[in-house]
């Protein structure tokens, strides 16, 4: 018998569960749908409004309207993946550790992380999803062309690169509960970060852009998230000059480094986890 | 063959000082106290394969932090343990795939499904082969009456209904070292008793090994015949239940029924009178002495009936917490029985 569980079944165990347990409170589940829908076409109305005053964001950016719903849609597609798979689960983790609940997960033969990581899935979160994939369709049927087999392969691994660093600074974030006793900043810091990755990178220039932008691709590498994968969507926006090759090497390299470190502090996390009474 | 071996082992905790008021919360952004709390200040203790062993001892005397140390969940200060020959809290999956920790306090089932839903989790979690897992699932939830309450969700079971489905879920890899903590905490006379009599029937068919925290005497005395009691996080007894009194007794009970019906006003002078409700009285008399005063009041008094008796063993336990290094003296070597 092997020493590992089949994590693939586990997942999917993960994923019905969560799903009869959505269903359970239909309601609920509805209307999480229906009000995430909204808040994204109010941010869709939003961005219709500014683009009735300019034709592009930022003069020779190349981010007209259309590929500009581009962009908006990868920005939907990554945080609704993130979101159905992680913030449930990493905004529990900080309850878990606050009440003990831990304990259940540590004894378990089966990598903490990934238990932890995963467990409740959040299918509301995927209207969002669904969304995105129908303005792509039509921000081309606007554009006038169709991207490339190339394209889409590149632009669906950076999506998951996005995802992959997104989600480490998630659950660095919560395990650092461990240490605090208790942290409830998740939705407030998801909040602040997704702010700055969801805007073109060439909108971040002068005084204060170049900073902004340099922190936030080196240092908390959030800009590459959105930005790299829209980029290959784009016709004209494709990687031409030798900084628009590096930022998409950077960007594998960021999602390896920031797993990895990820996972050292989840681990240091545990080591310092201390259970709470009985 | 032993399967528990623990060594010196040690826990403790920095806690922080919180002060009530304002001002003192606000002084505690800044600058904070903090108190060690040793909650396991040195173990020794060594358990074979089979034995059922309770751990007894007051509220934050060290038991459920000794558990969690074992089960792997905190790493210790100091010390050794090894379970099977694992080190518990190196969290290998070959360890965690031999034992299983159930806690009365906390719930790992998924409350708003039904706990069938839950088996079949820790079925792939654990590599559960799938005709092994429905055999055994079967098994546990007949034994315990639950077979008709799997399709319920969690959240409409009783405490006690709940409390099964939990032990279940915790045996369905058939572990070979199963650490109960409080299993019967808050149940029913009926339920505690269920529980009793399925753990006792499991324990001897499968000769596993099981560590039981309770509060419950009567779980304790109907389940194990190794009791270690631990007060103040250290070890002060290992042995028999009824050891305990003999150790830790050092009183008995002398009950007489005096023939003339009134009981004379002397009877203070050879005990203390613990109850009077003529013709009979209650002495409390050290345990050297009964001899003694036994003889003295059948030679002054009309004596009808008497007997001598040990104090309640929750009495004794109950003292022995007070004063954990009470009347035994250095209690730290106990006997162990055969």
């Amino acid at each position: 018998m092997s020493d590992h569980p089949a994590y693939f079944r586990v997942l999917l165990l993960f994923a019905r569960n969560s799903l009869v347990r959505d269903m359970t409170f239909r309601a609920n589940f509805i209307i999480d749908t229906i009000s995430s829908l909204a808040w994204m076409g109010i941010n869709l109305a939003f961005y219709v409004l500014i683009f009735q005053y300019t034709p592009m964001l930022g003069a020779g950016t190349g981010w007209g309207k259309y590929e500009f719903f581009l962009f908006l849609s990868t920005t939907l597609l990554i945080n609704s993946l993130v979101q159905t798979l992680f913030m449930a689960n990493a905004d529990e983790f900080s309850e878990l550790i606050r009440t003990g609940a831990l304990d259940f997960a540590l004894l378990k033969p089966i990598d903490t992380q990934f238990l932890v990581s995963l467990q409740r899935i959040d299918w509301s979160s995927l209207g969002n999803l669904g969304f995105g994939l129908v303005l792509i369709v039509y921000a081309y049927s606007q554009l006038g062309y169709a991207p490339s087999p190339v394209a889409i392969s590149l632009y669906l691994g950076y999506v998951l690169c996005g995802v992959a660093i997104l989600y480490s600074l998630m659950i660095t974030l919560a395990a650092s509960s461990v240490w605090l006793g208790r942290n409830q900043t998740l939705y407030d810091f998801w909040f602040y970060i997704t702010n700055f990755s969801r805007y073109p990178r060439e909108i971040y220039r002068g005084k204060y852009g170049d900073p902004l932008r340099w922190f936030f691709t080196f240092l908390v590498p959030v800009l590459v998230v959105v930005n790299v994968p829209a980029r290959f969507l784009v016709r004209s926006l494709r990687p031409q000059t030798l900084e628009d090759w590096f930022l998409p090497a950077f960007t594998l390299f960021a999602a390896v480094a920031s797993l990895a470190v990820s996972r050292w502090i989840f681990n240091r996390a545990l080591a310092s986890y201390r259970s709470a009474s009985s | 063959m032993t399967v528990i071996e623990i060594d010196g082992l040690a826990k403790s905790y920095r806690v922080y000082q919180k002060k009530e008021g304002i001002w003192p919360s606000i002084k505690g952004l800044f600058h904070r106290e903090y108190r060690t709390v040793e909650a396991v200040r040195g173990i020794d203790l060594r358990v074979d394969r089979g034995e059922f062993v309770a751990f007894l001892g007051p509220n934050g005397a060290g038991k459920t932090t000794t558990l969690k140390l074992l089960s792997g969940v905190i790493t210790p200060t100091s010390g050794t343990a090894r379970v099977l020959g694992h080190v518990p809290w190196q969290r290998e999956n070959a360890y965690r795939r031999r034992f299983a920790l159930v806690m009365g306090q906390k719930n790992q089932l998924w409350w708003d499904l039904p706990a069938n839903e839950s088996f079949r989790l820790h079925q792939q979690i654990y590599r559960i082969e799938r005709r092994q897992f429905e055999r055994t699932r079967d098994e546990l939830t007949s034994m315990l009456g639950v077979r008709e309450l799997l399709s319920q969700p969690v959240r409409e079971l009783s405490l006690g209904e709940r409390m099964k489905m939990e032990l279940i879920a915790a045996l369905l890899h058939s572990p070979e070292v199963l650490f109960l903590d409080e299993p019967t905490i808050g149940l029913d006379v009926v339920a505690q008793y269920n529980v009793q009599n399925f753990l006792r029937h499991y324990q001897q068919t499968r000769q596993i090994t099981i560590l039981l925290t309770s509060h419950y005497m009567k779980d304790v005395a109907a389940l194990c015949r190794r009791v270690v009691v631990i007060s103040l996080g250290r070890i002060i007894y290992d042995g028999s239940l009824s050891g305990i009194i003999d150790r830790f007794g050092g009183h008995k009970v002398i009950s007489l029924q005096m023939s003339n019906g009134q009981p004379p006003d002397v009877m203070a002078r050879y005990g203390q009178v613990l109850a009077a409700e003529p013709p009979r009285i209650k002495l409390r008399v050290e345990r050297s002495m009964v001899p003694q005063v036994l003889s003295a009041i059948l030679a002054h008094c009309a004596v009808e009936d008497v007997s001598v008796e040990d104090p309640p063993l929750e009495q004794v336990i109950a003292e022995m917490f007070t004063h954990p290094n009470g009347p035994g003296g250095h209690a730290d070597e106990g006997e162990r029985p055969a």
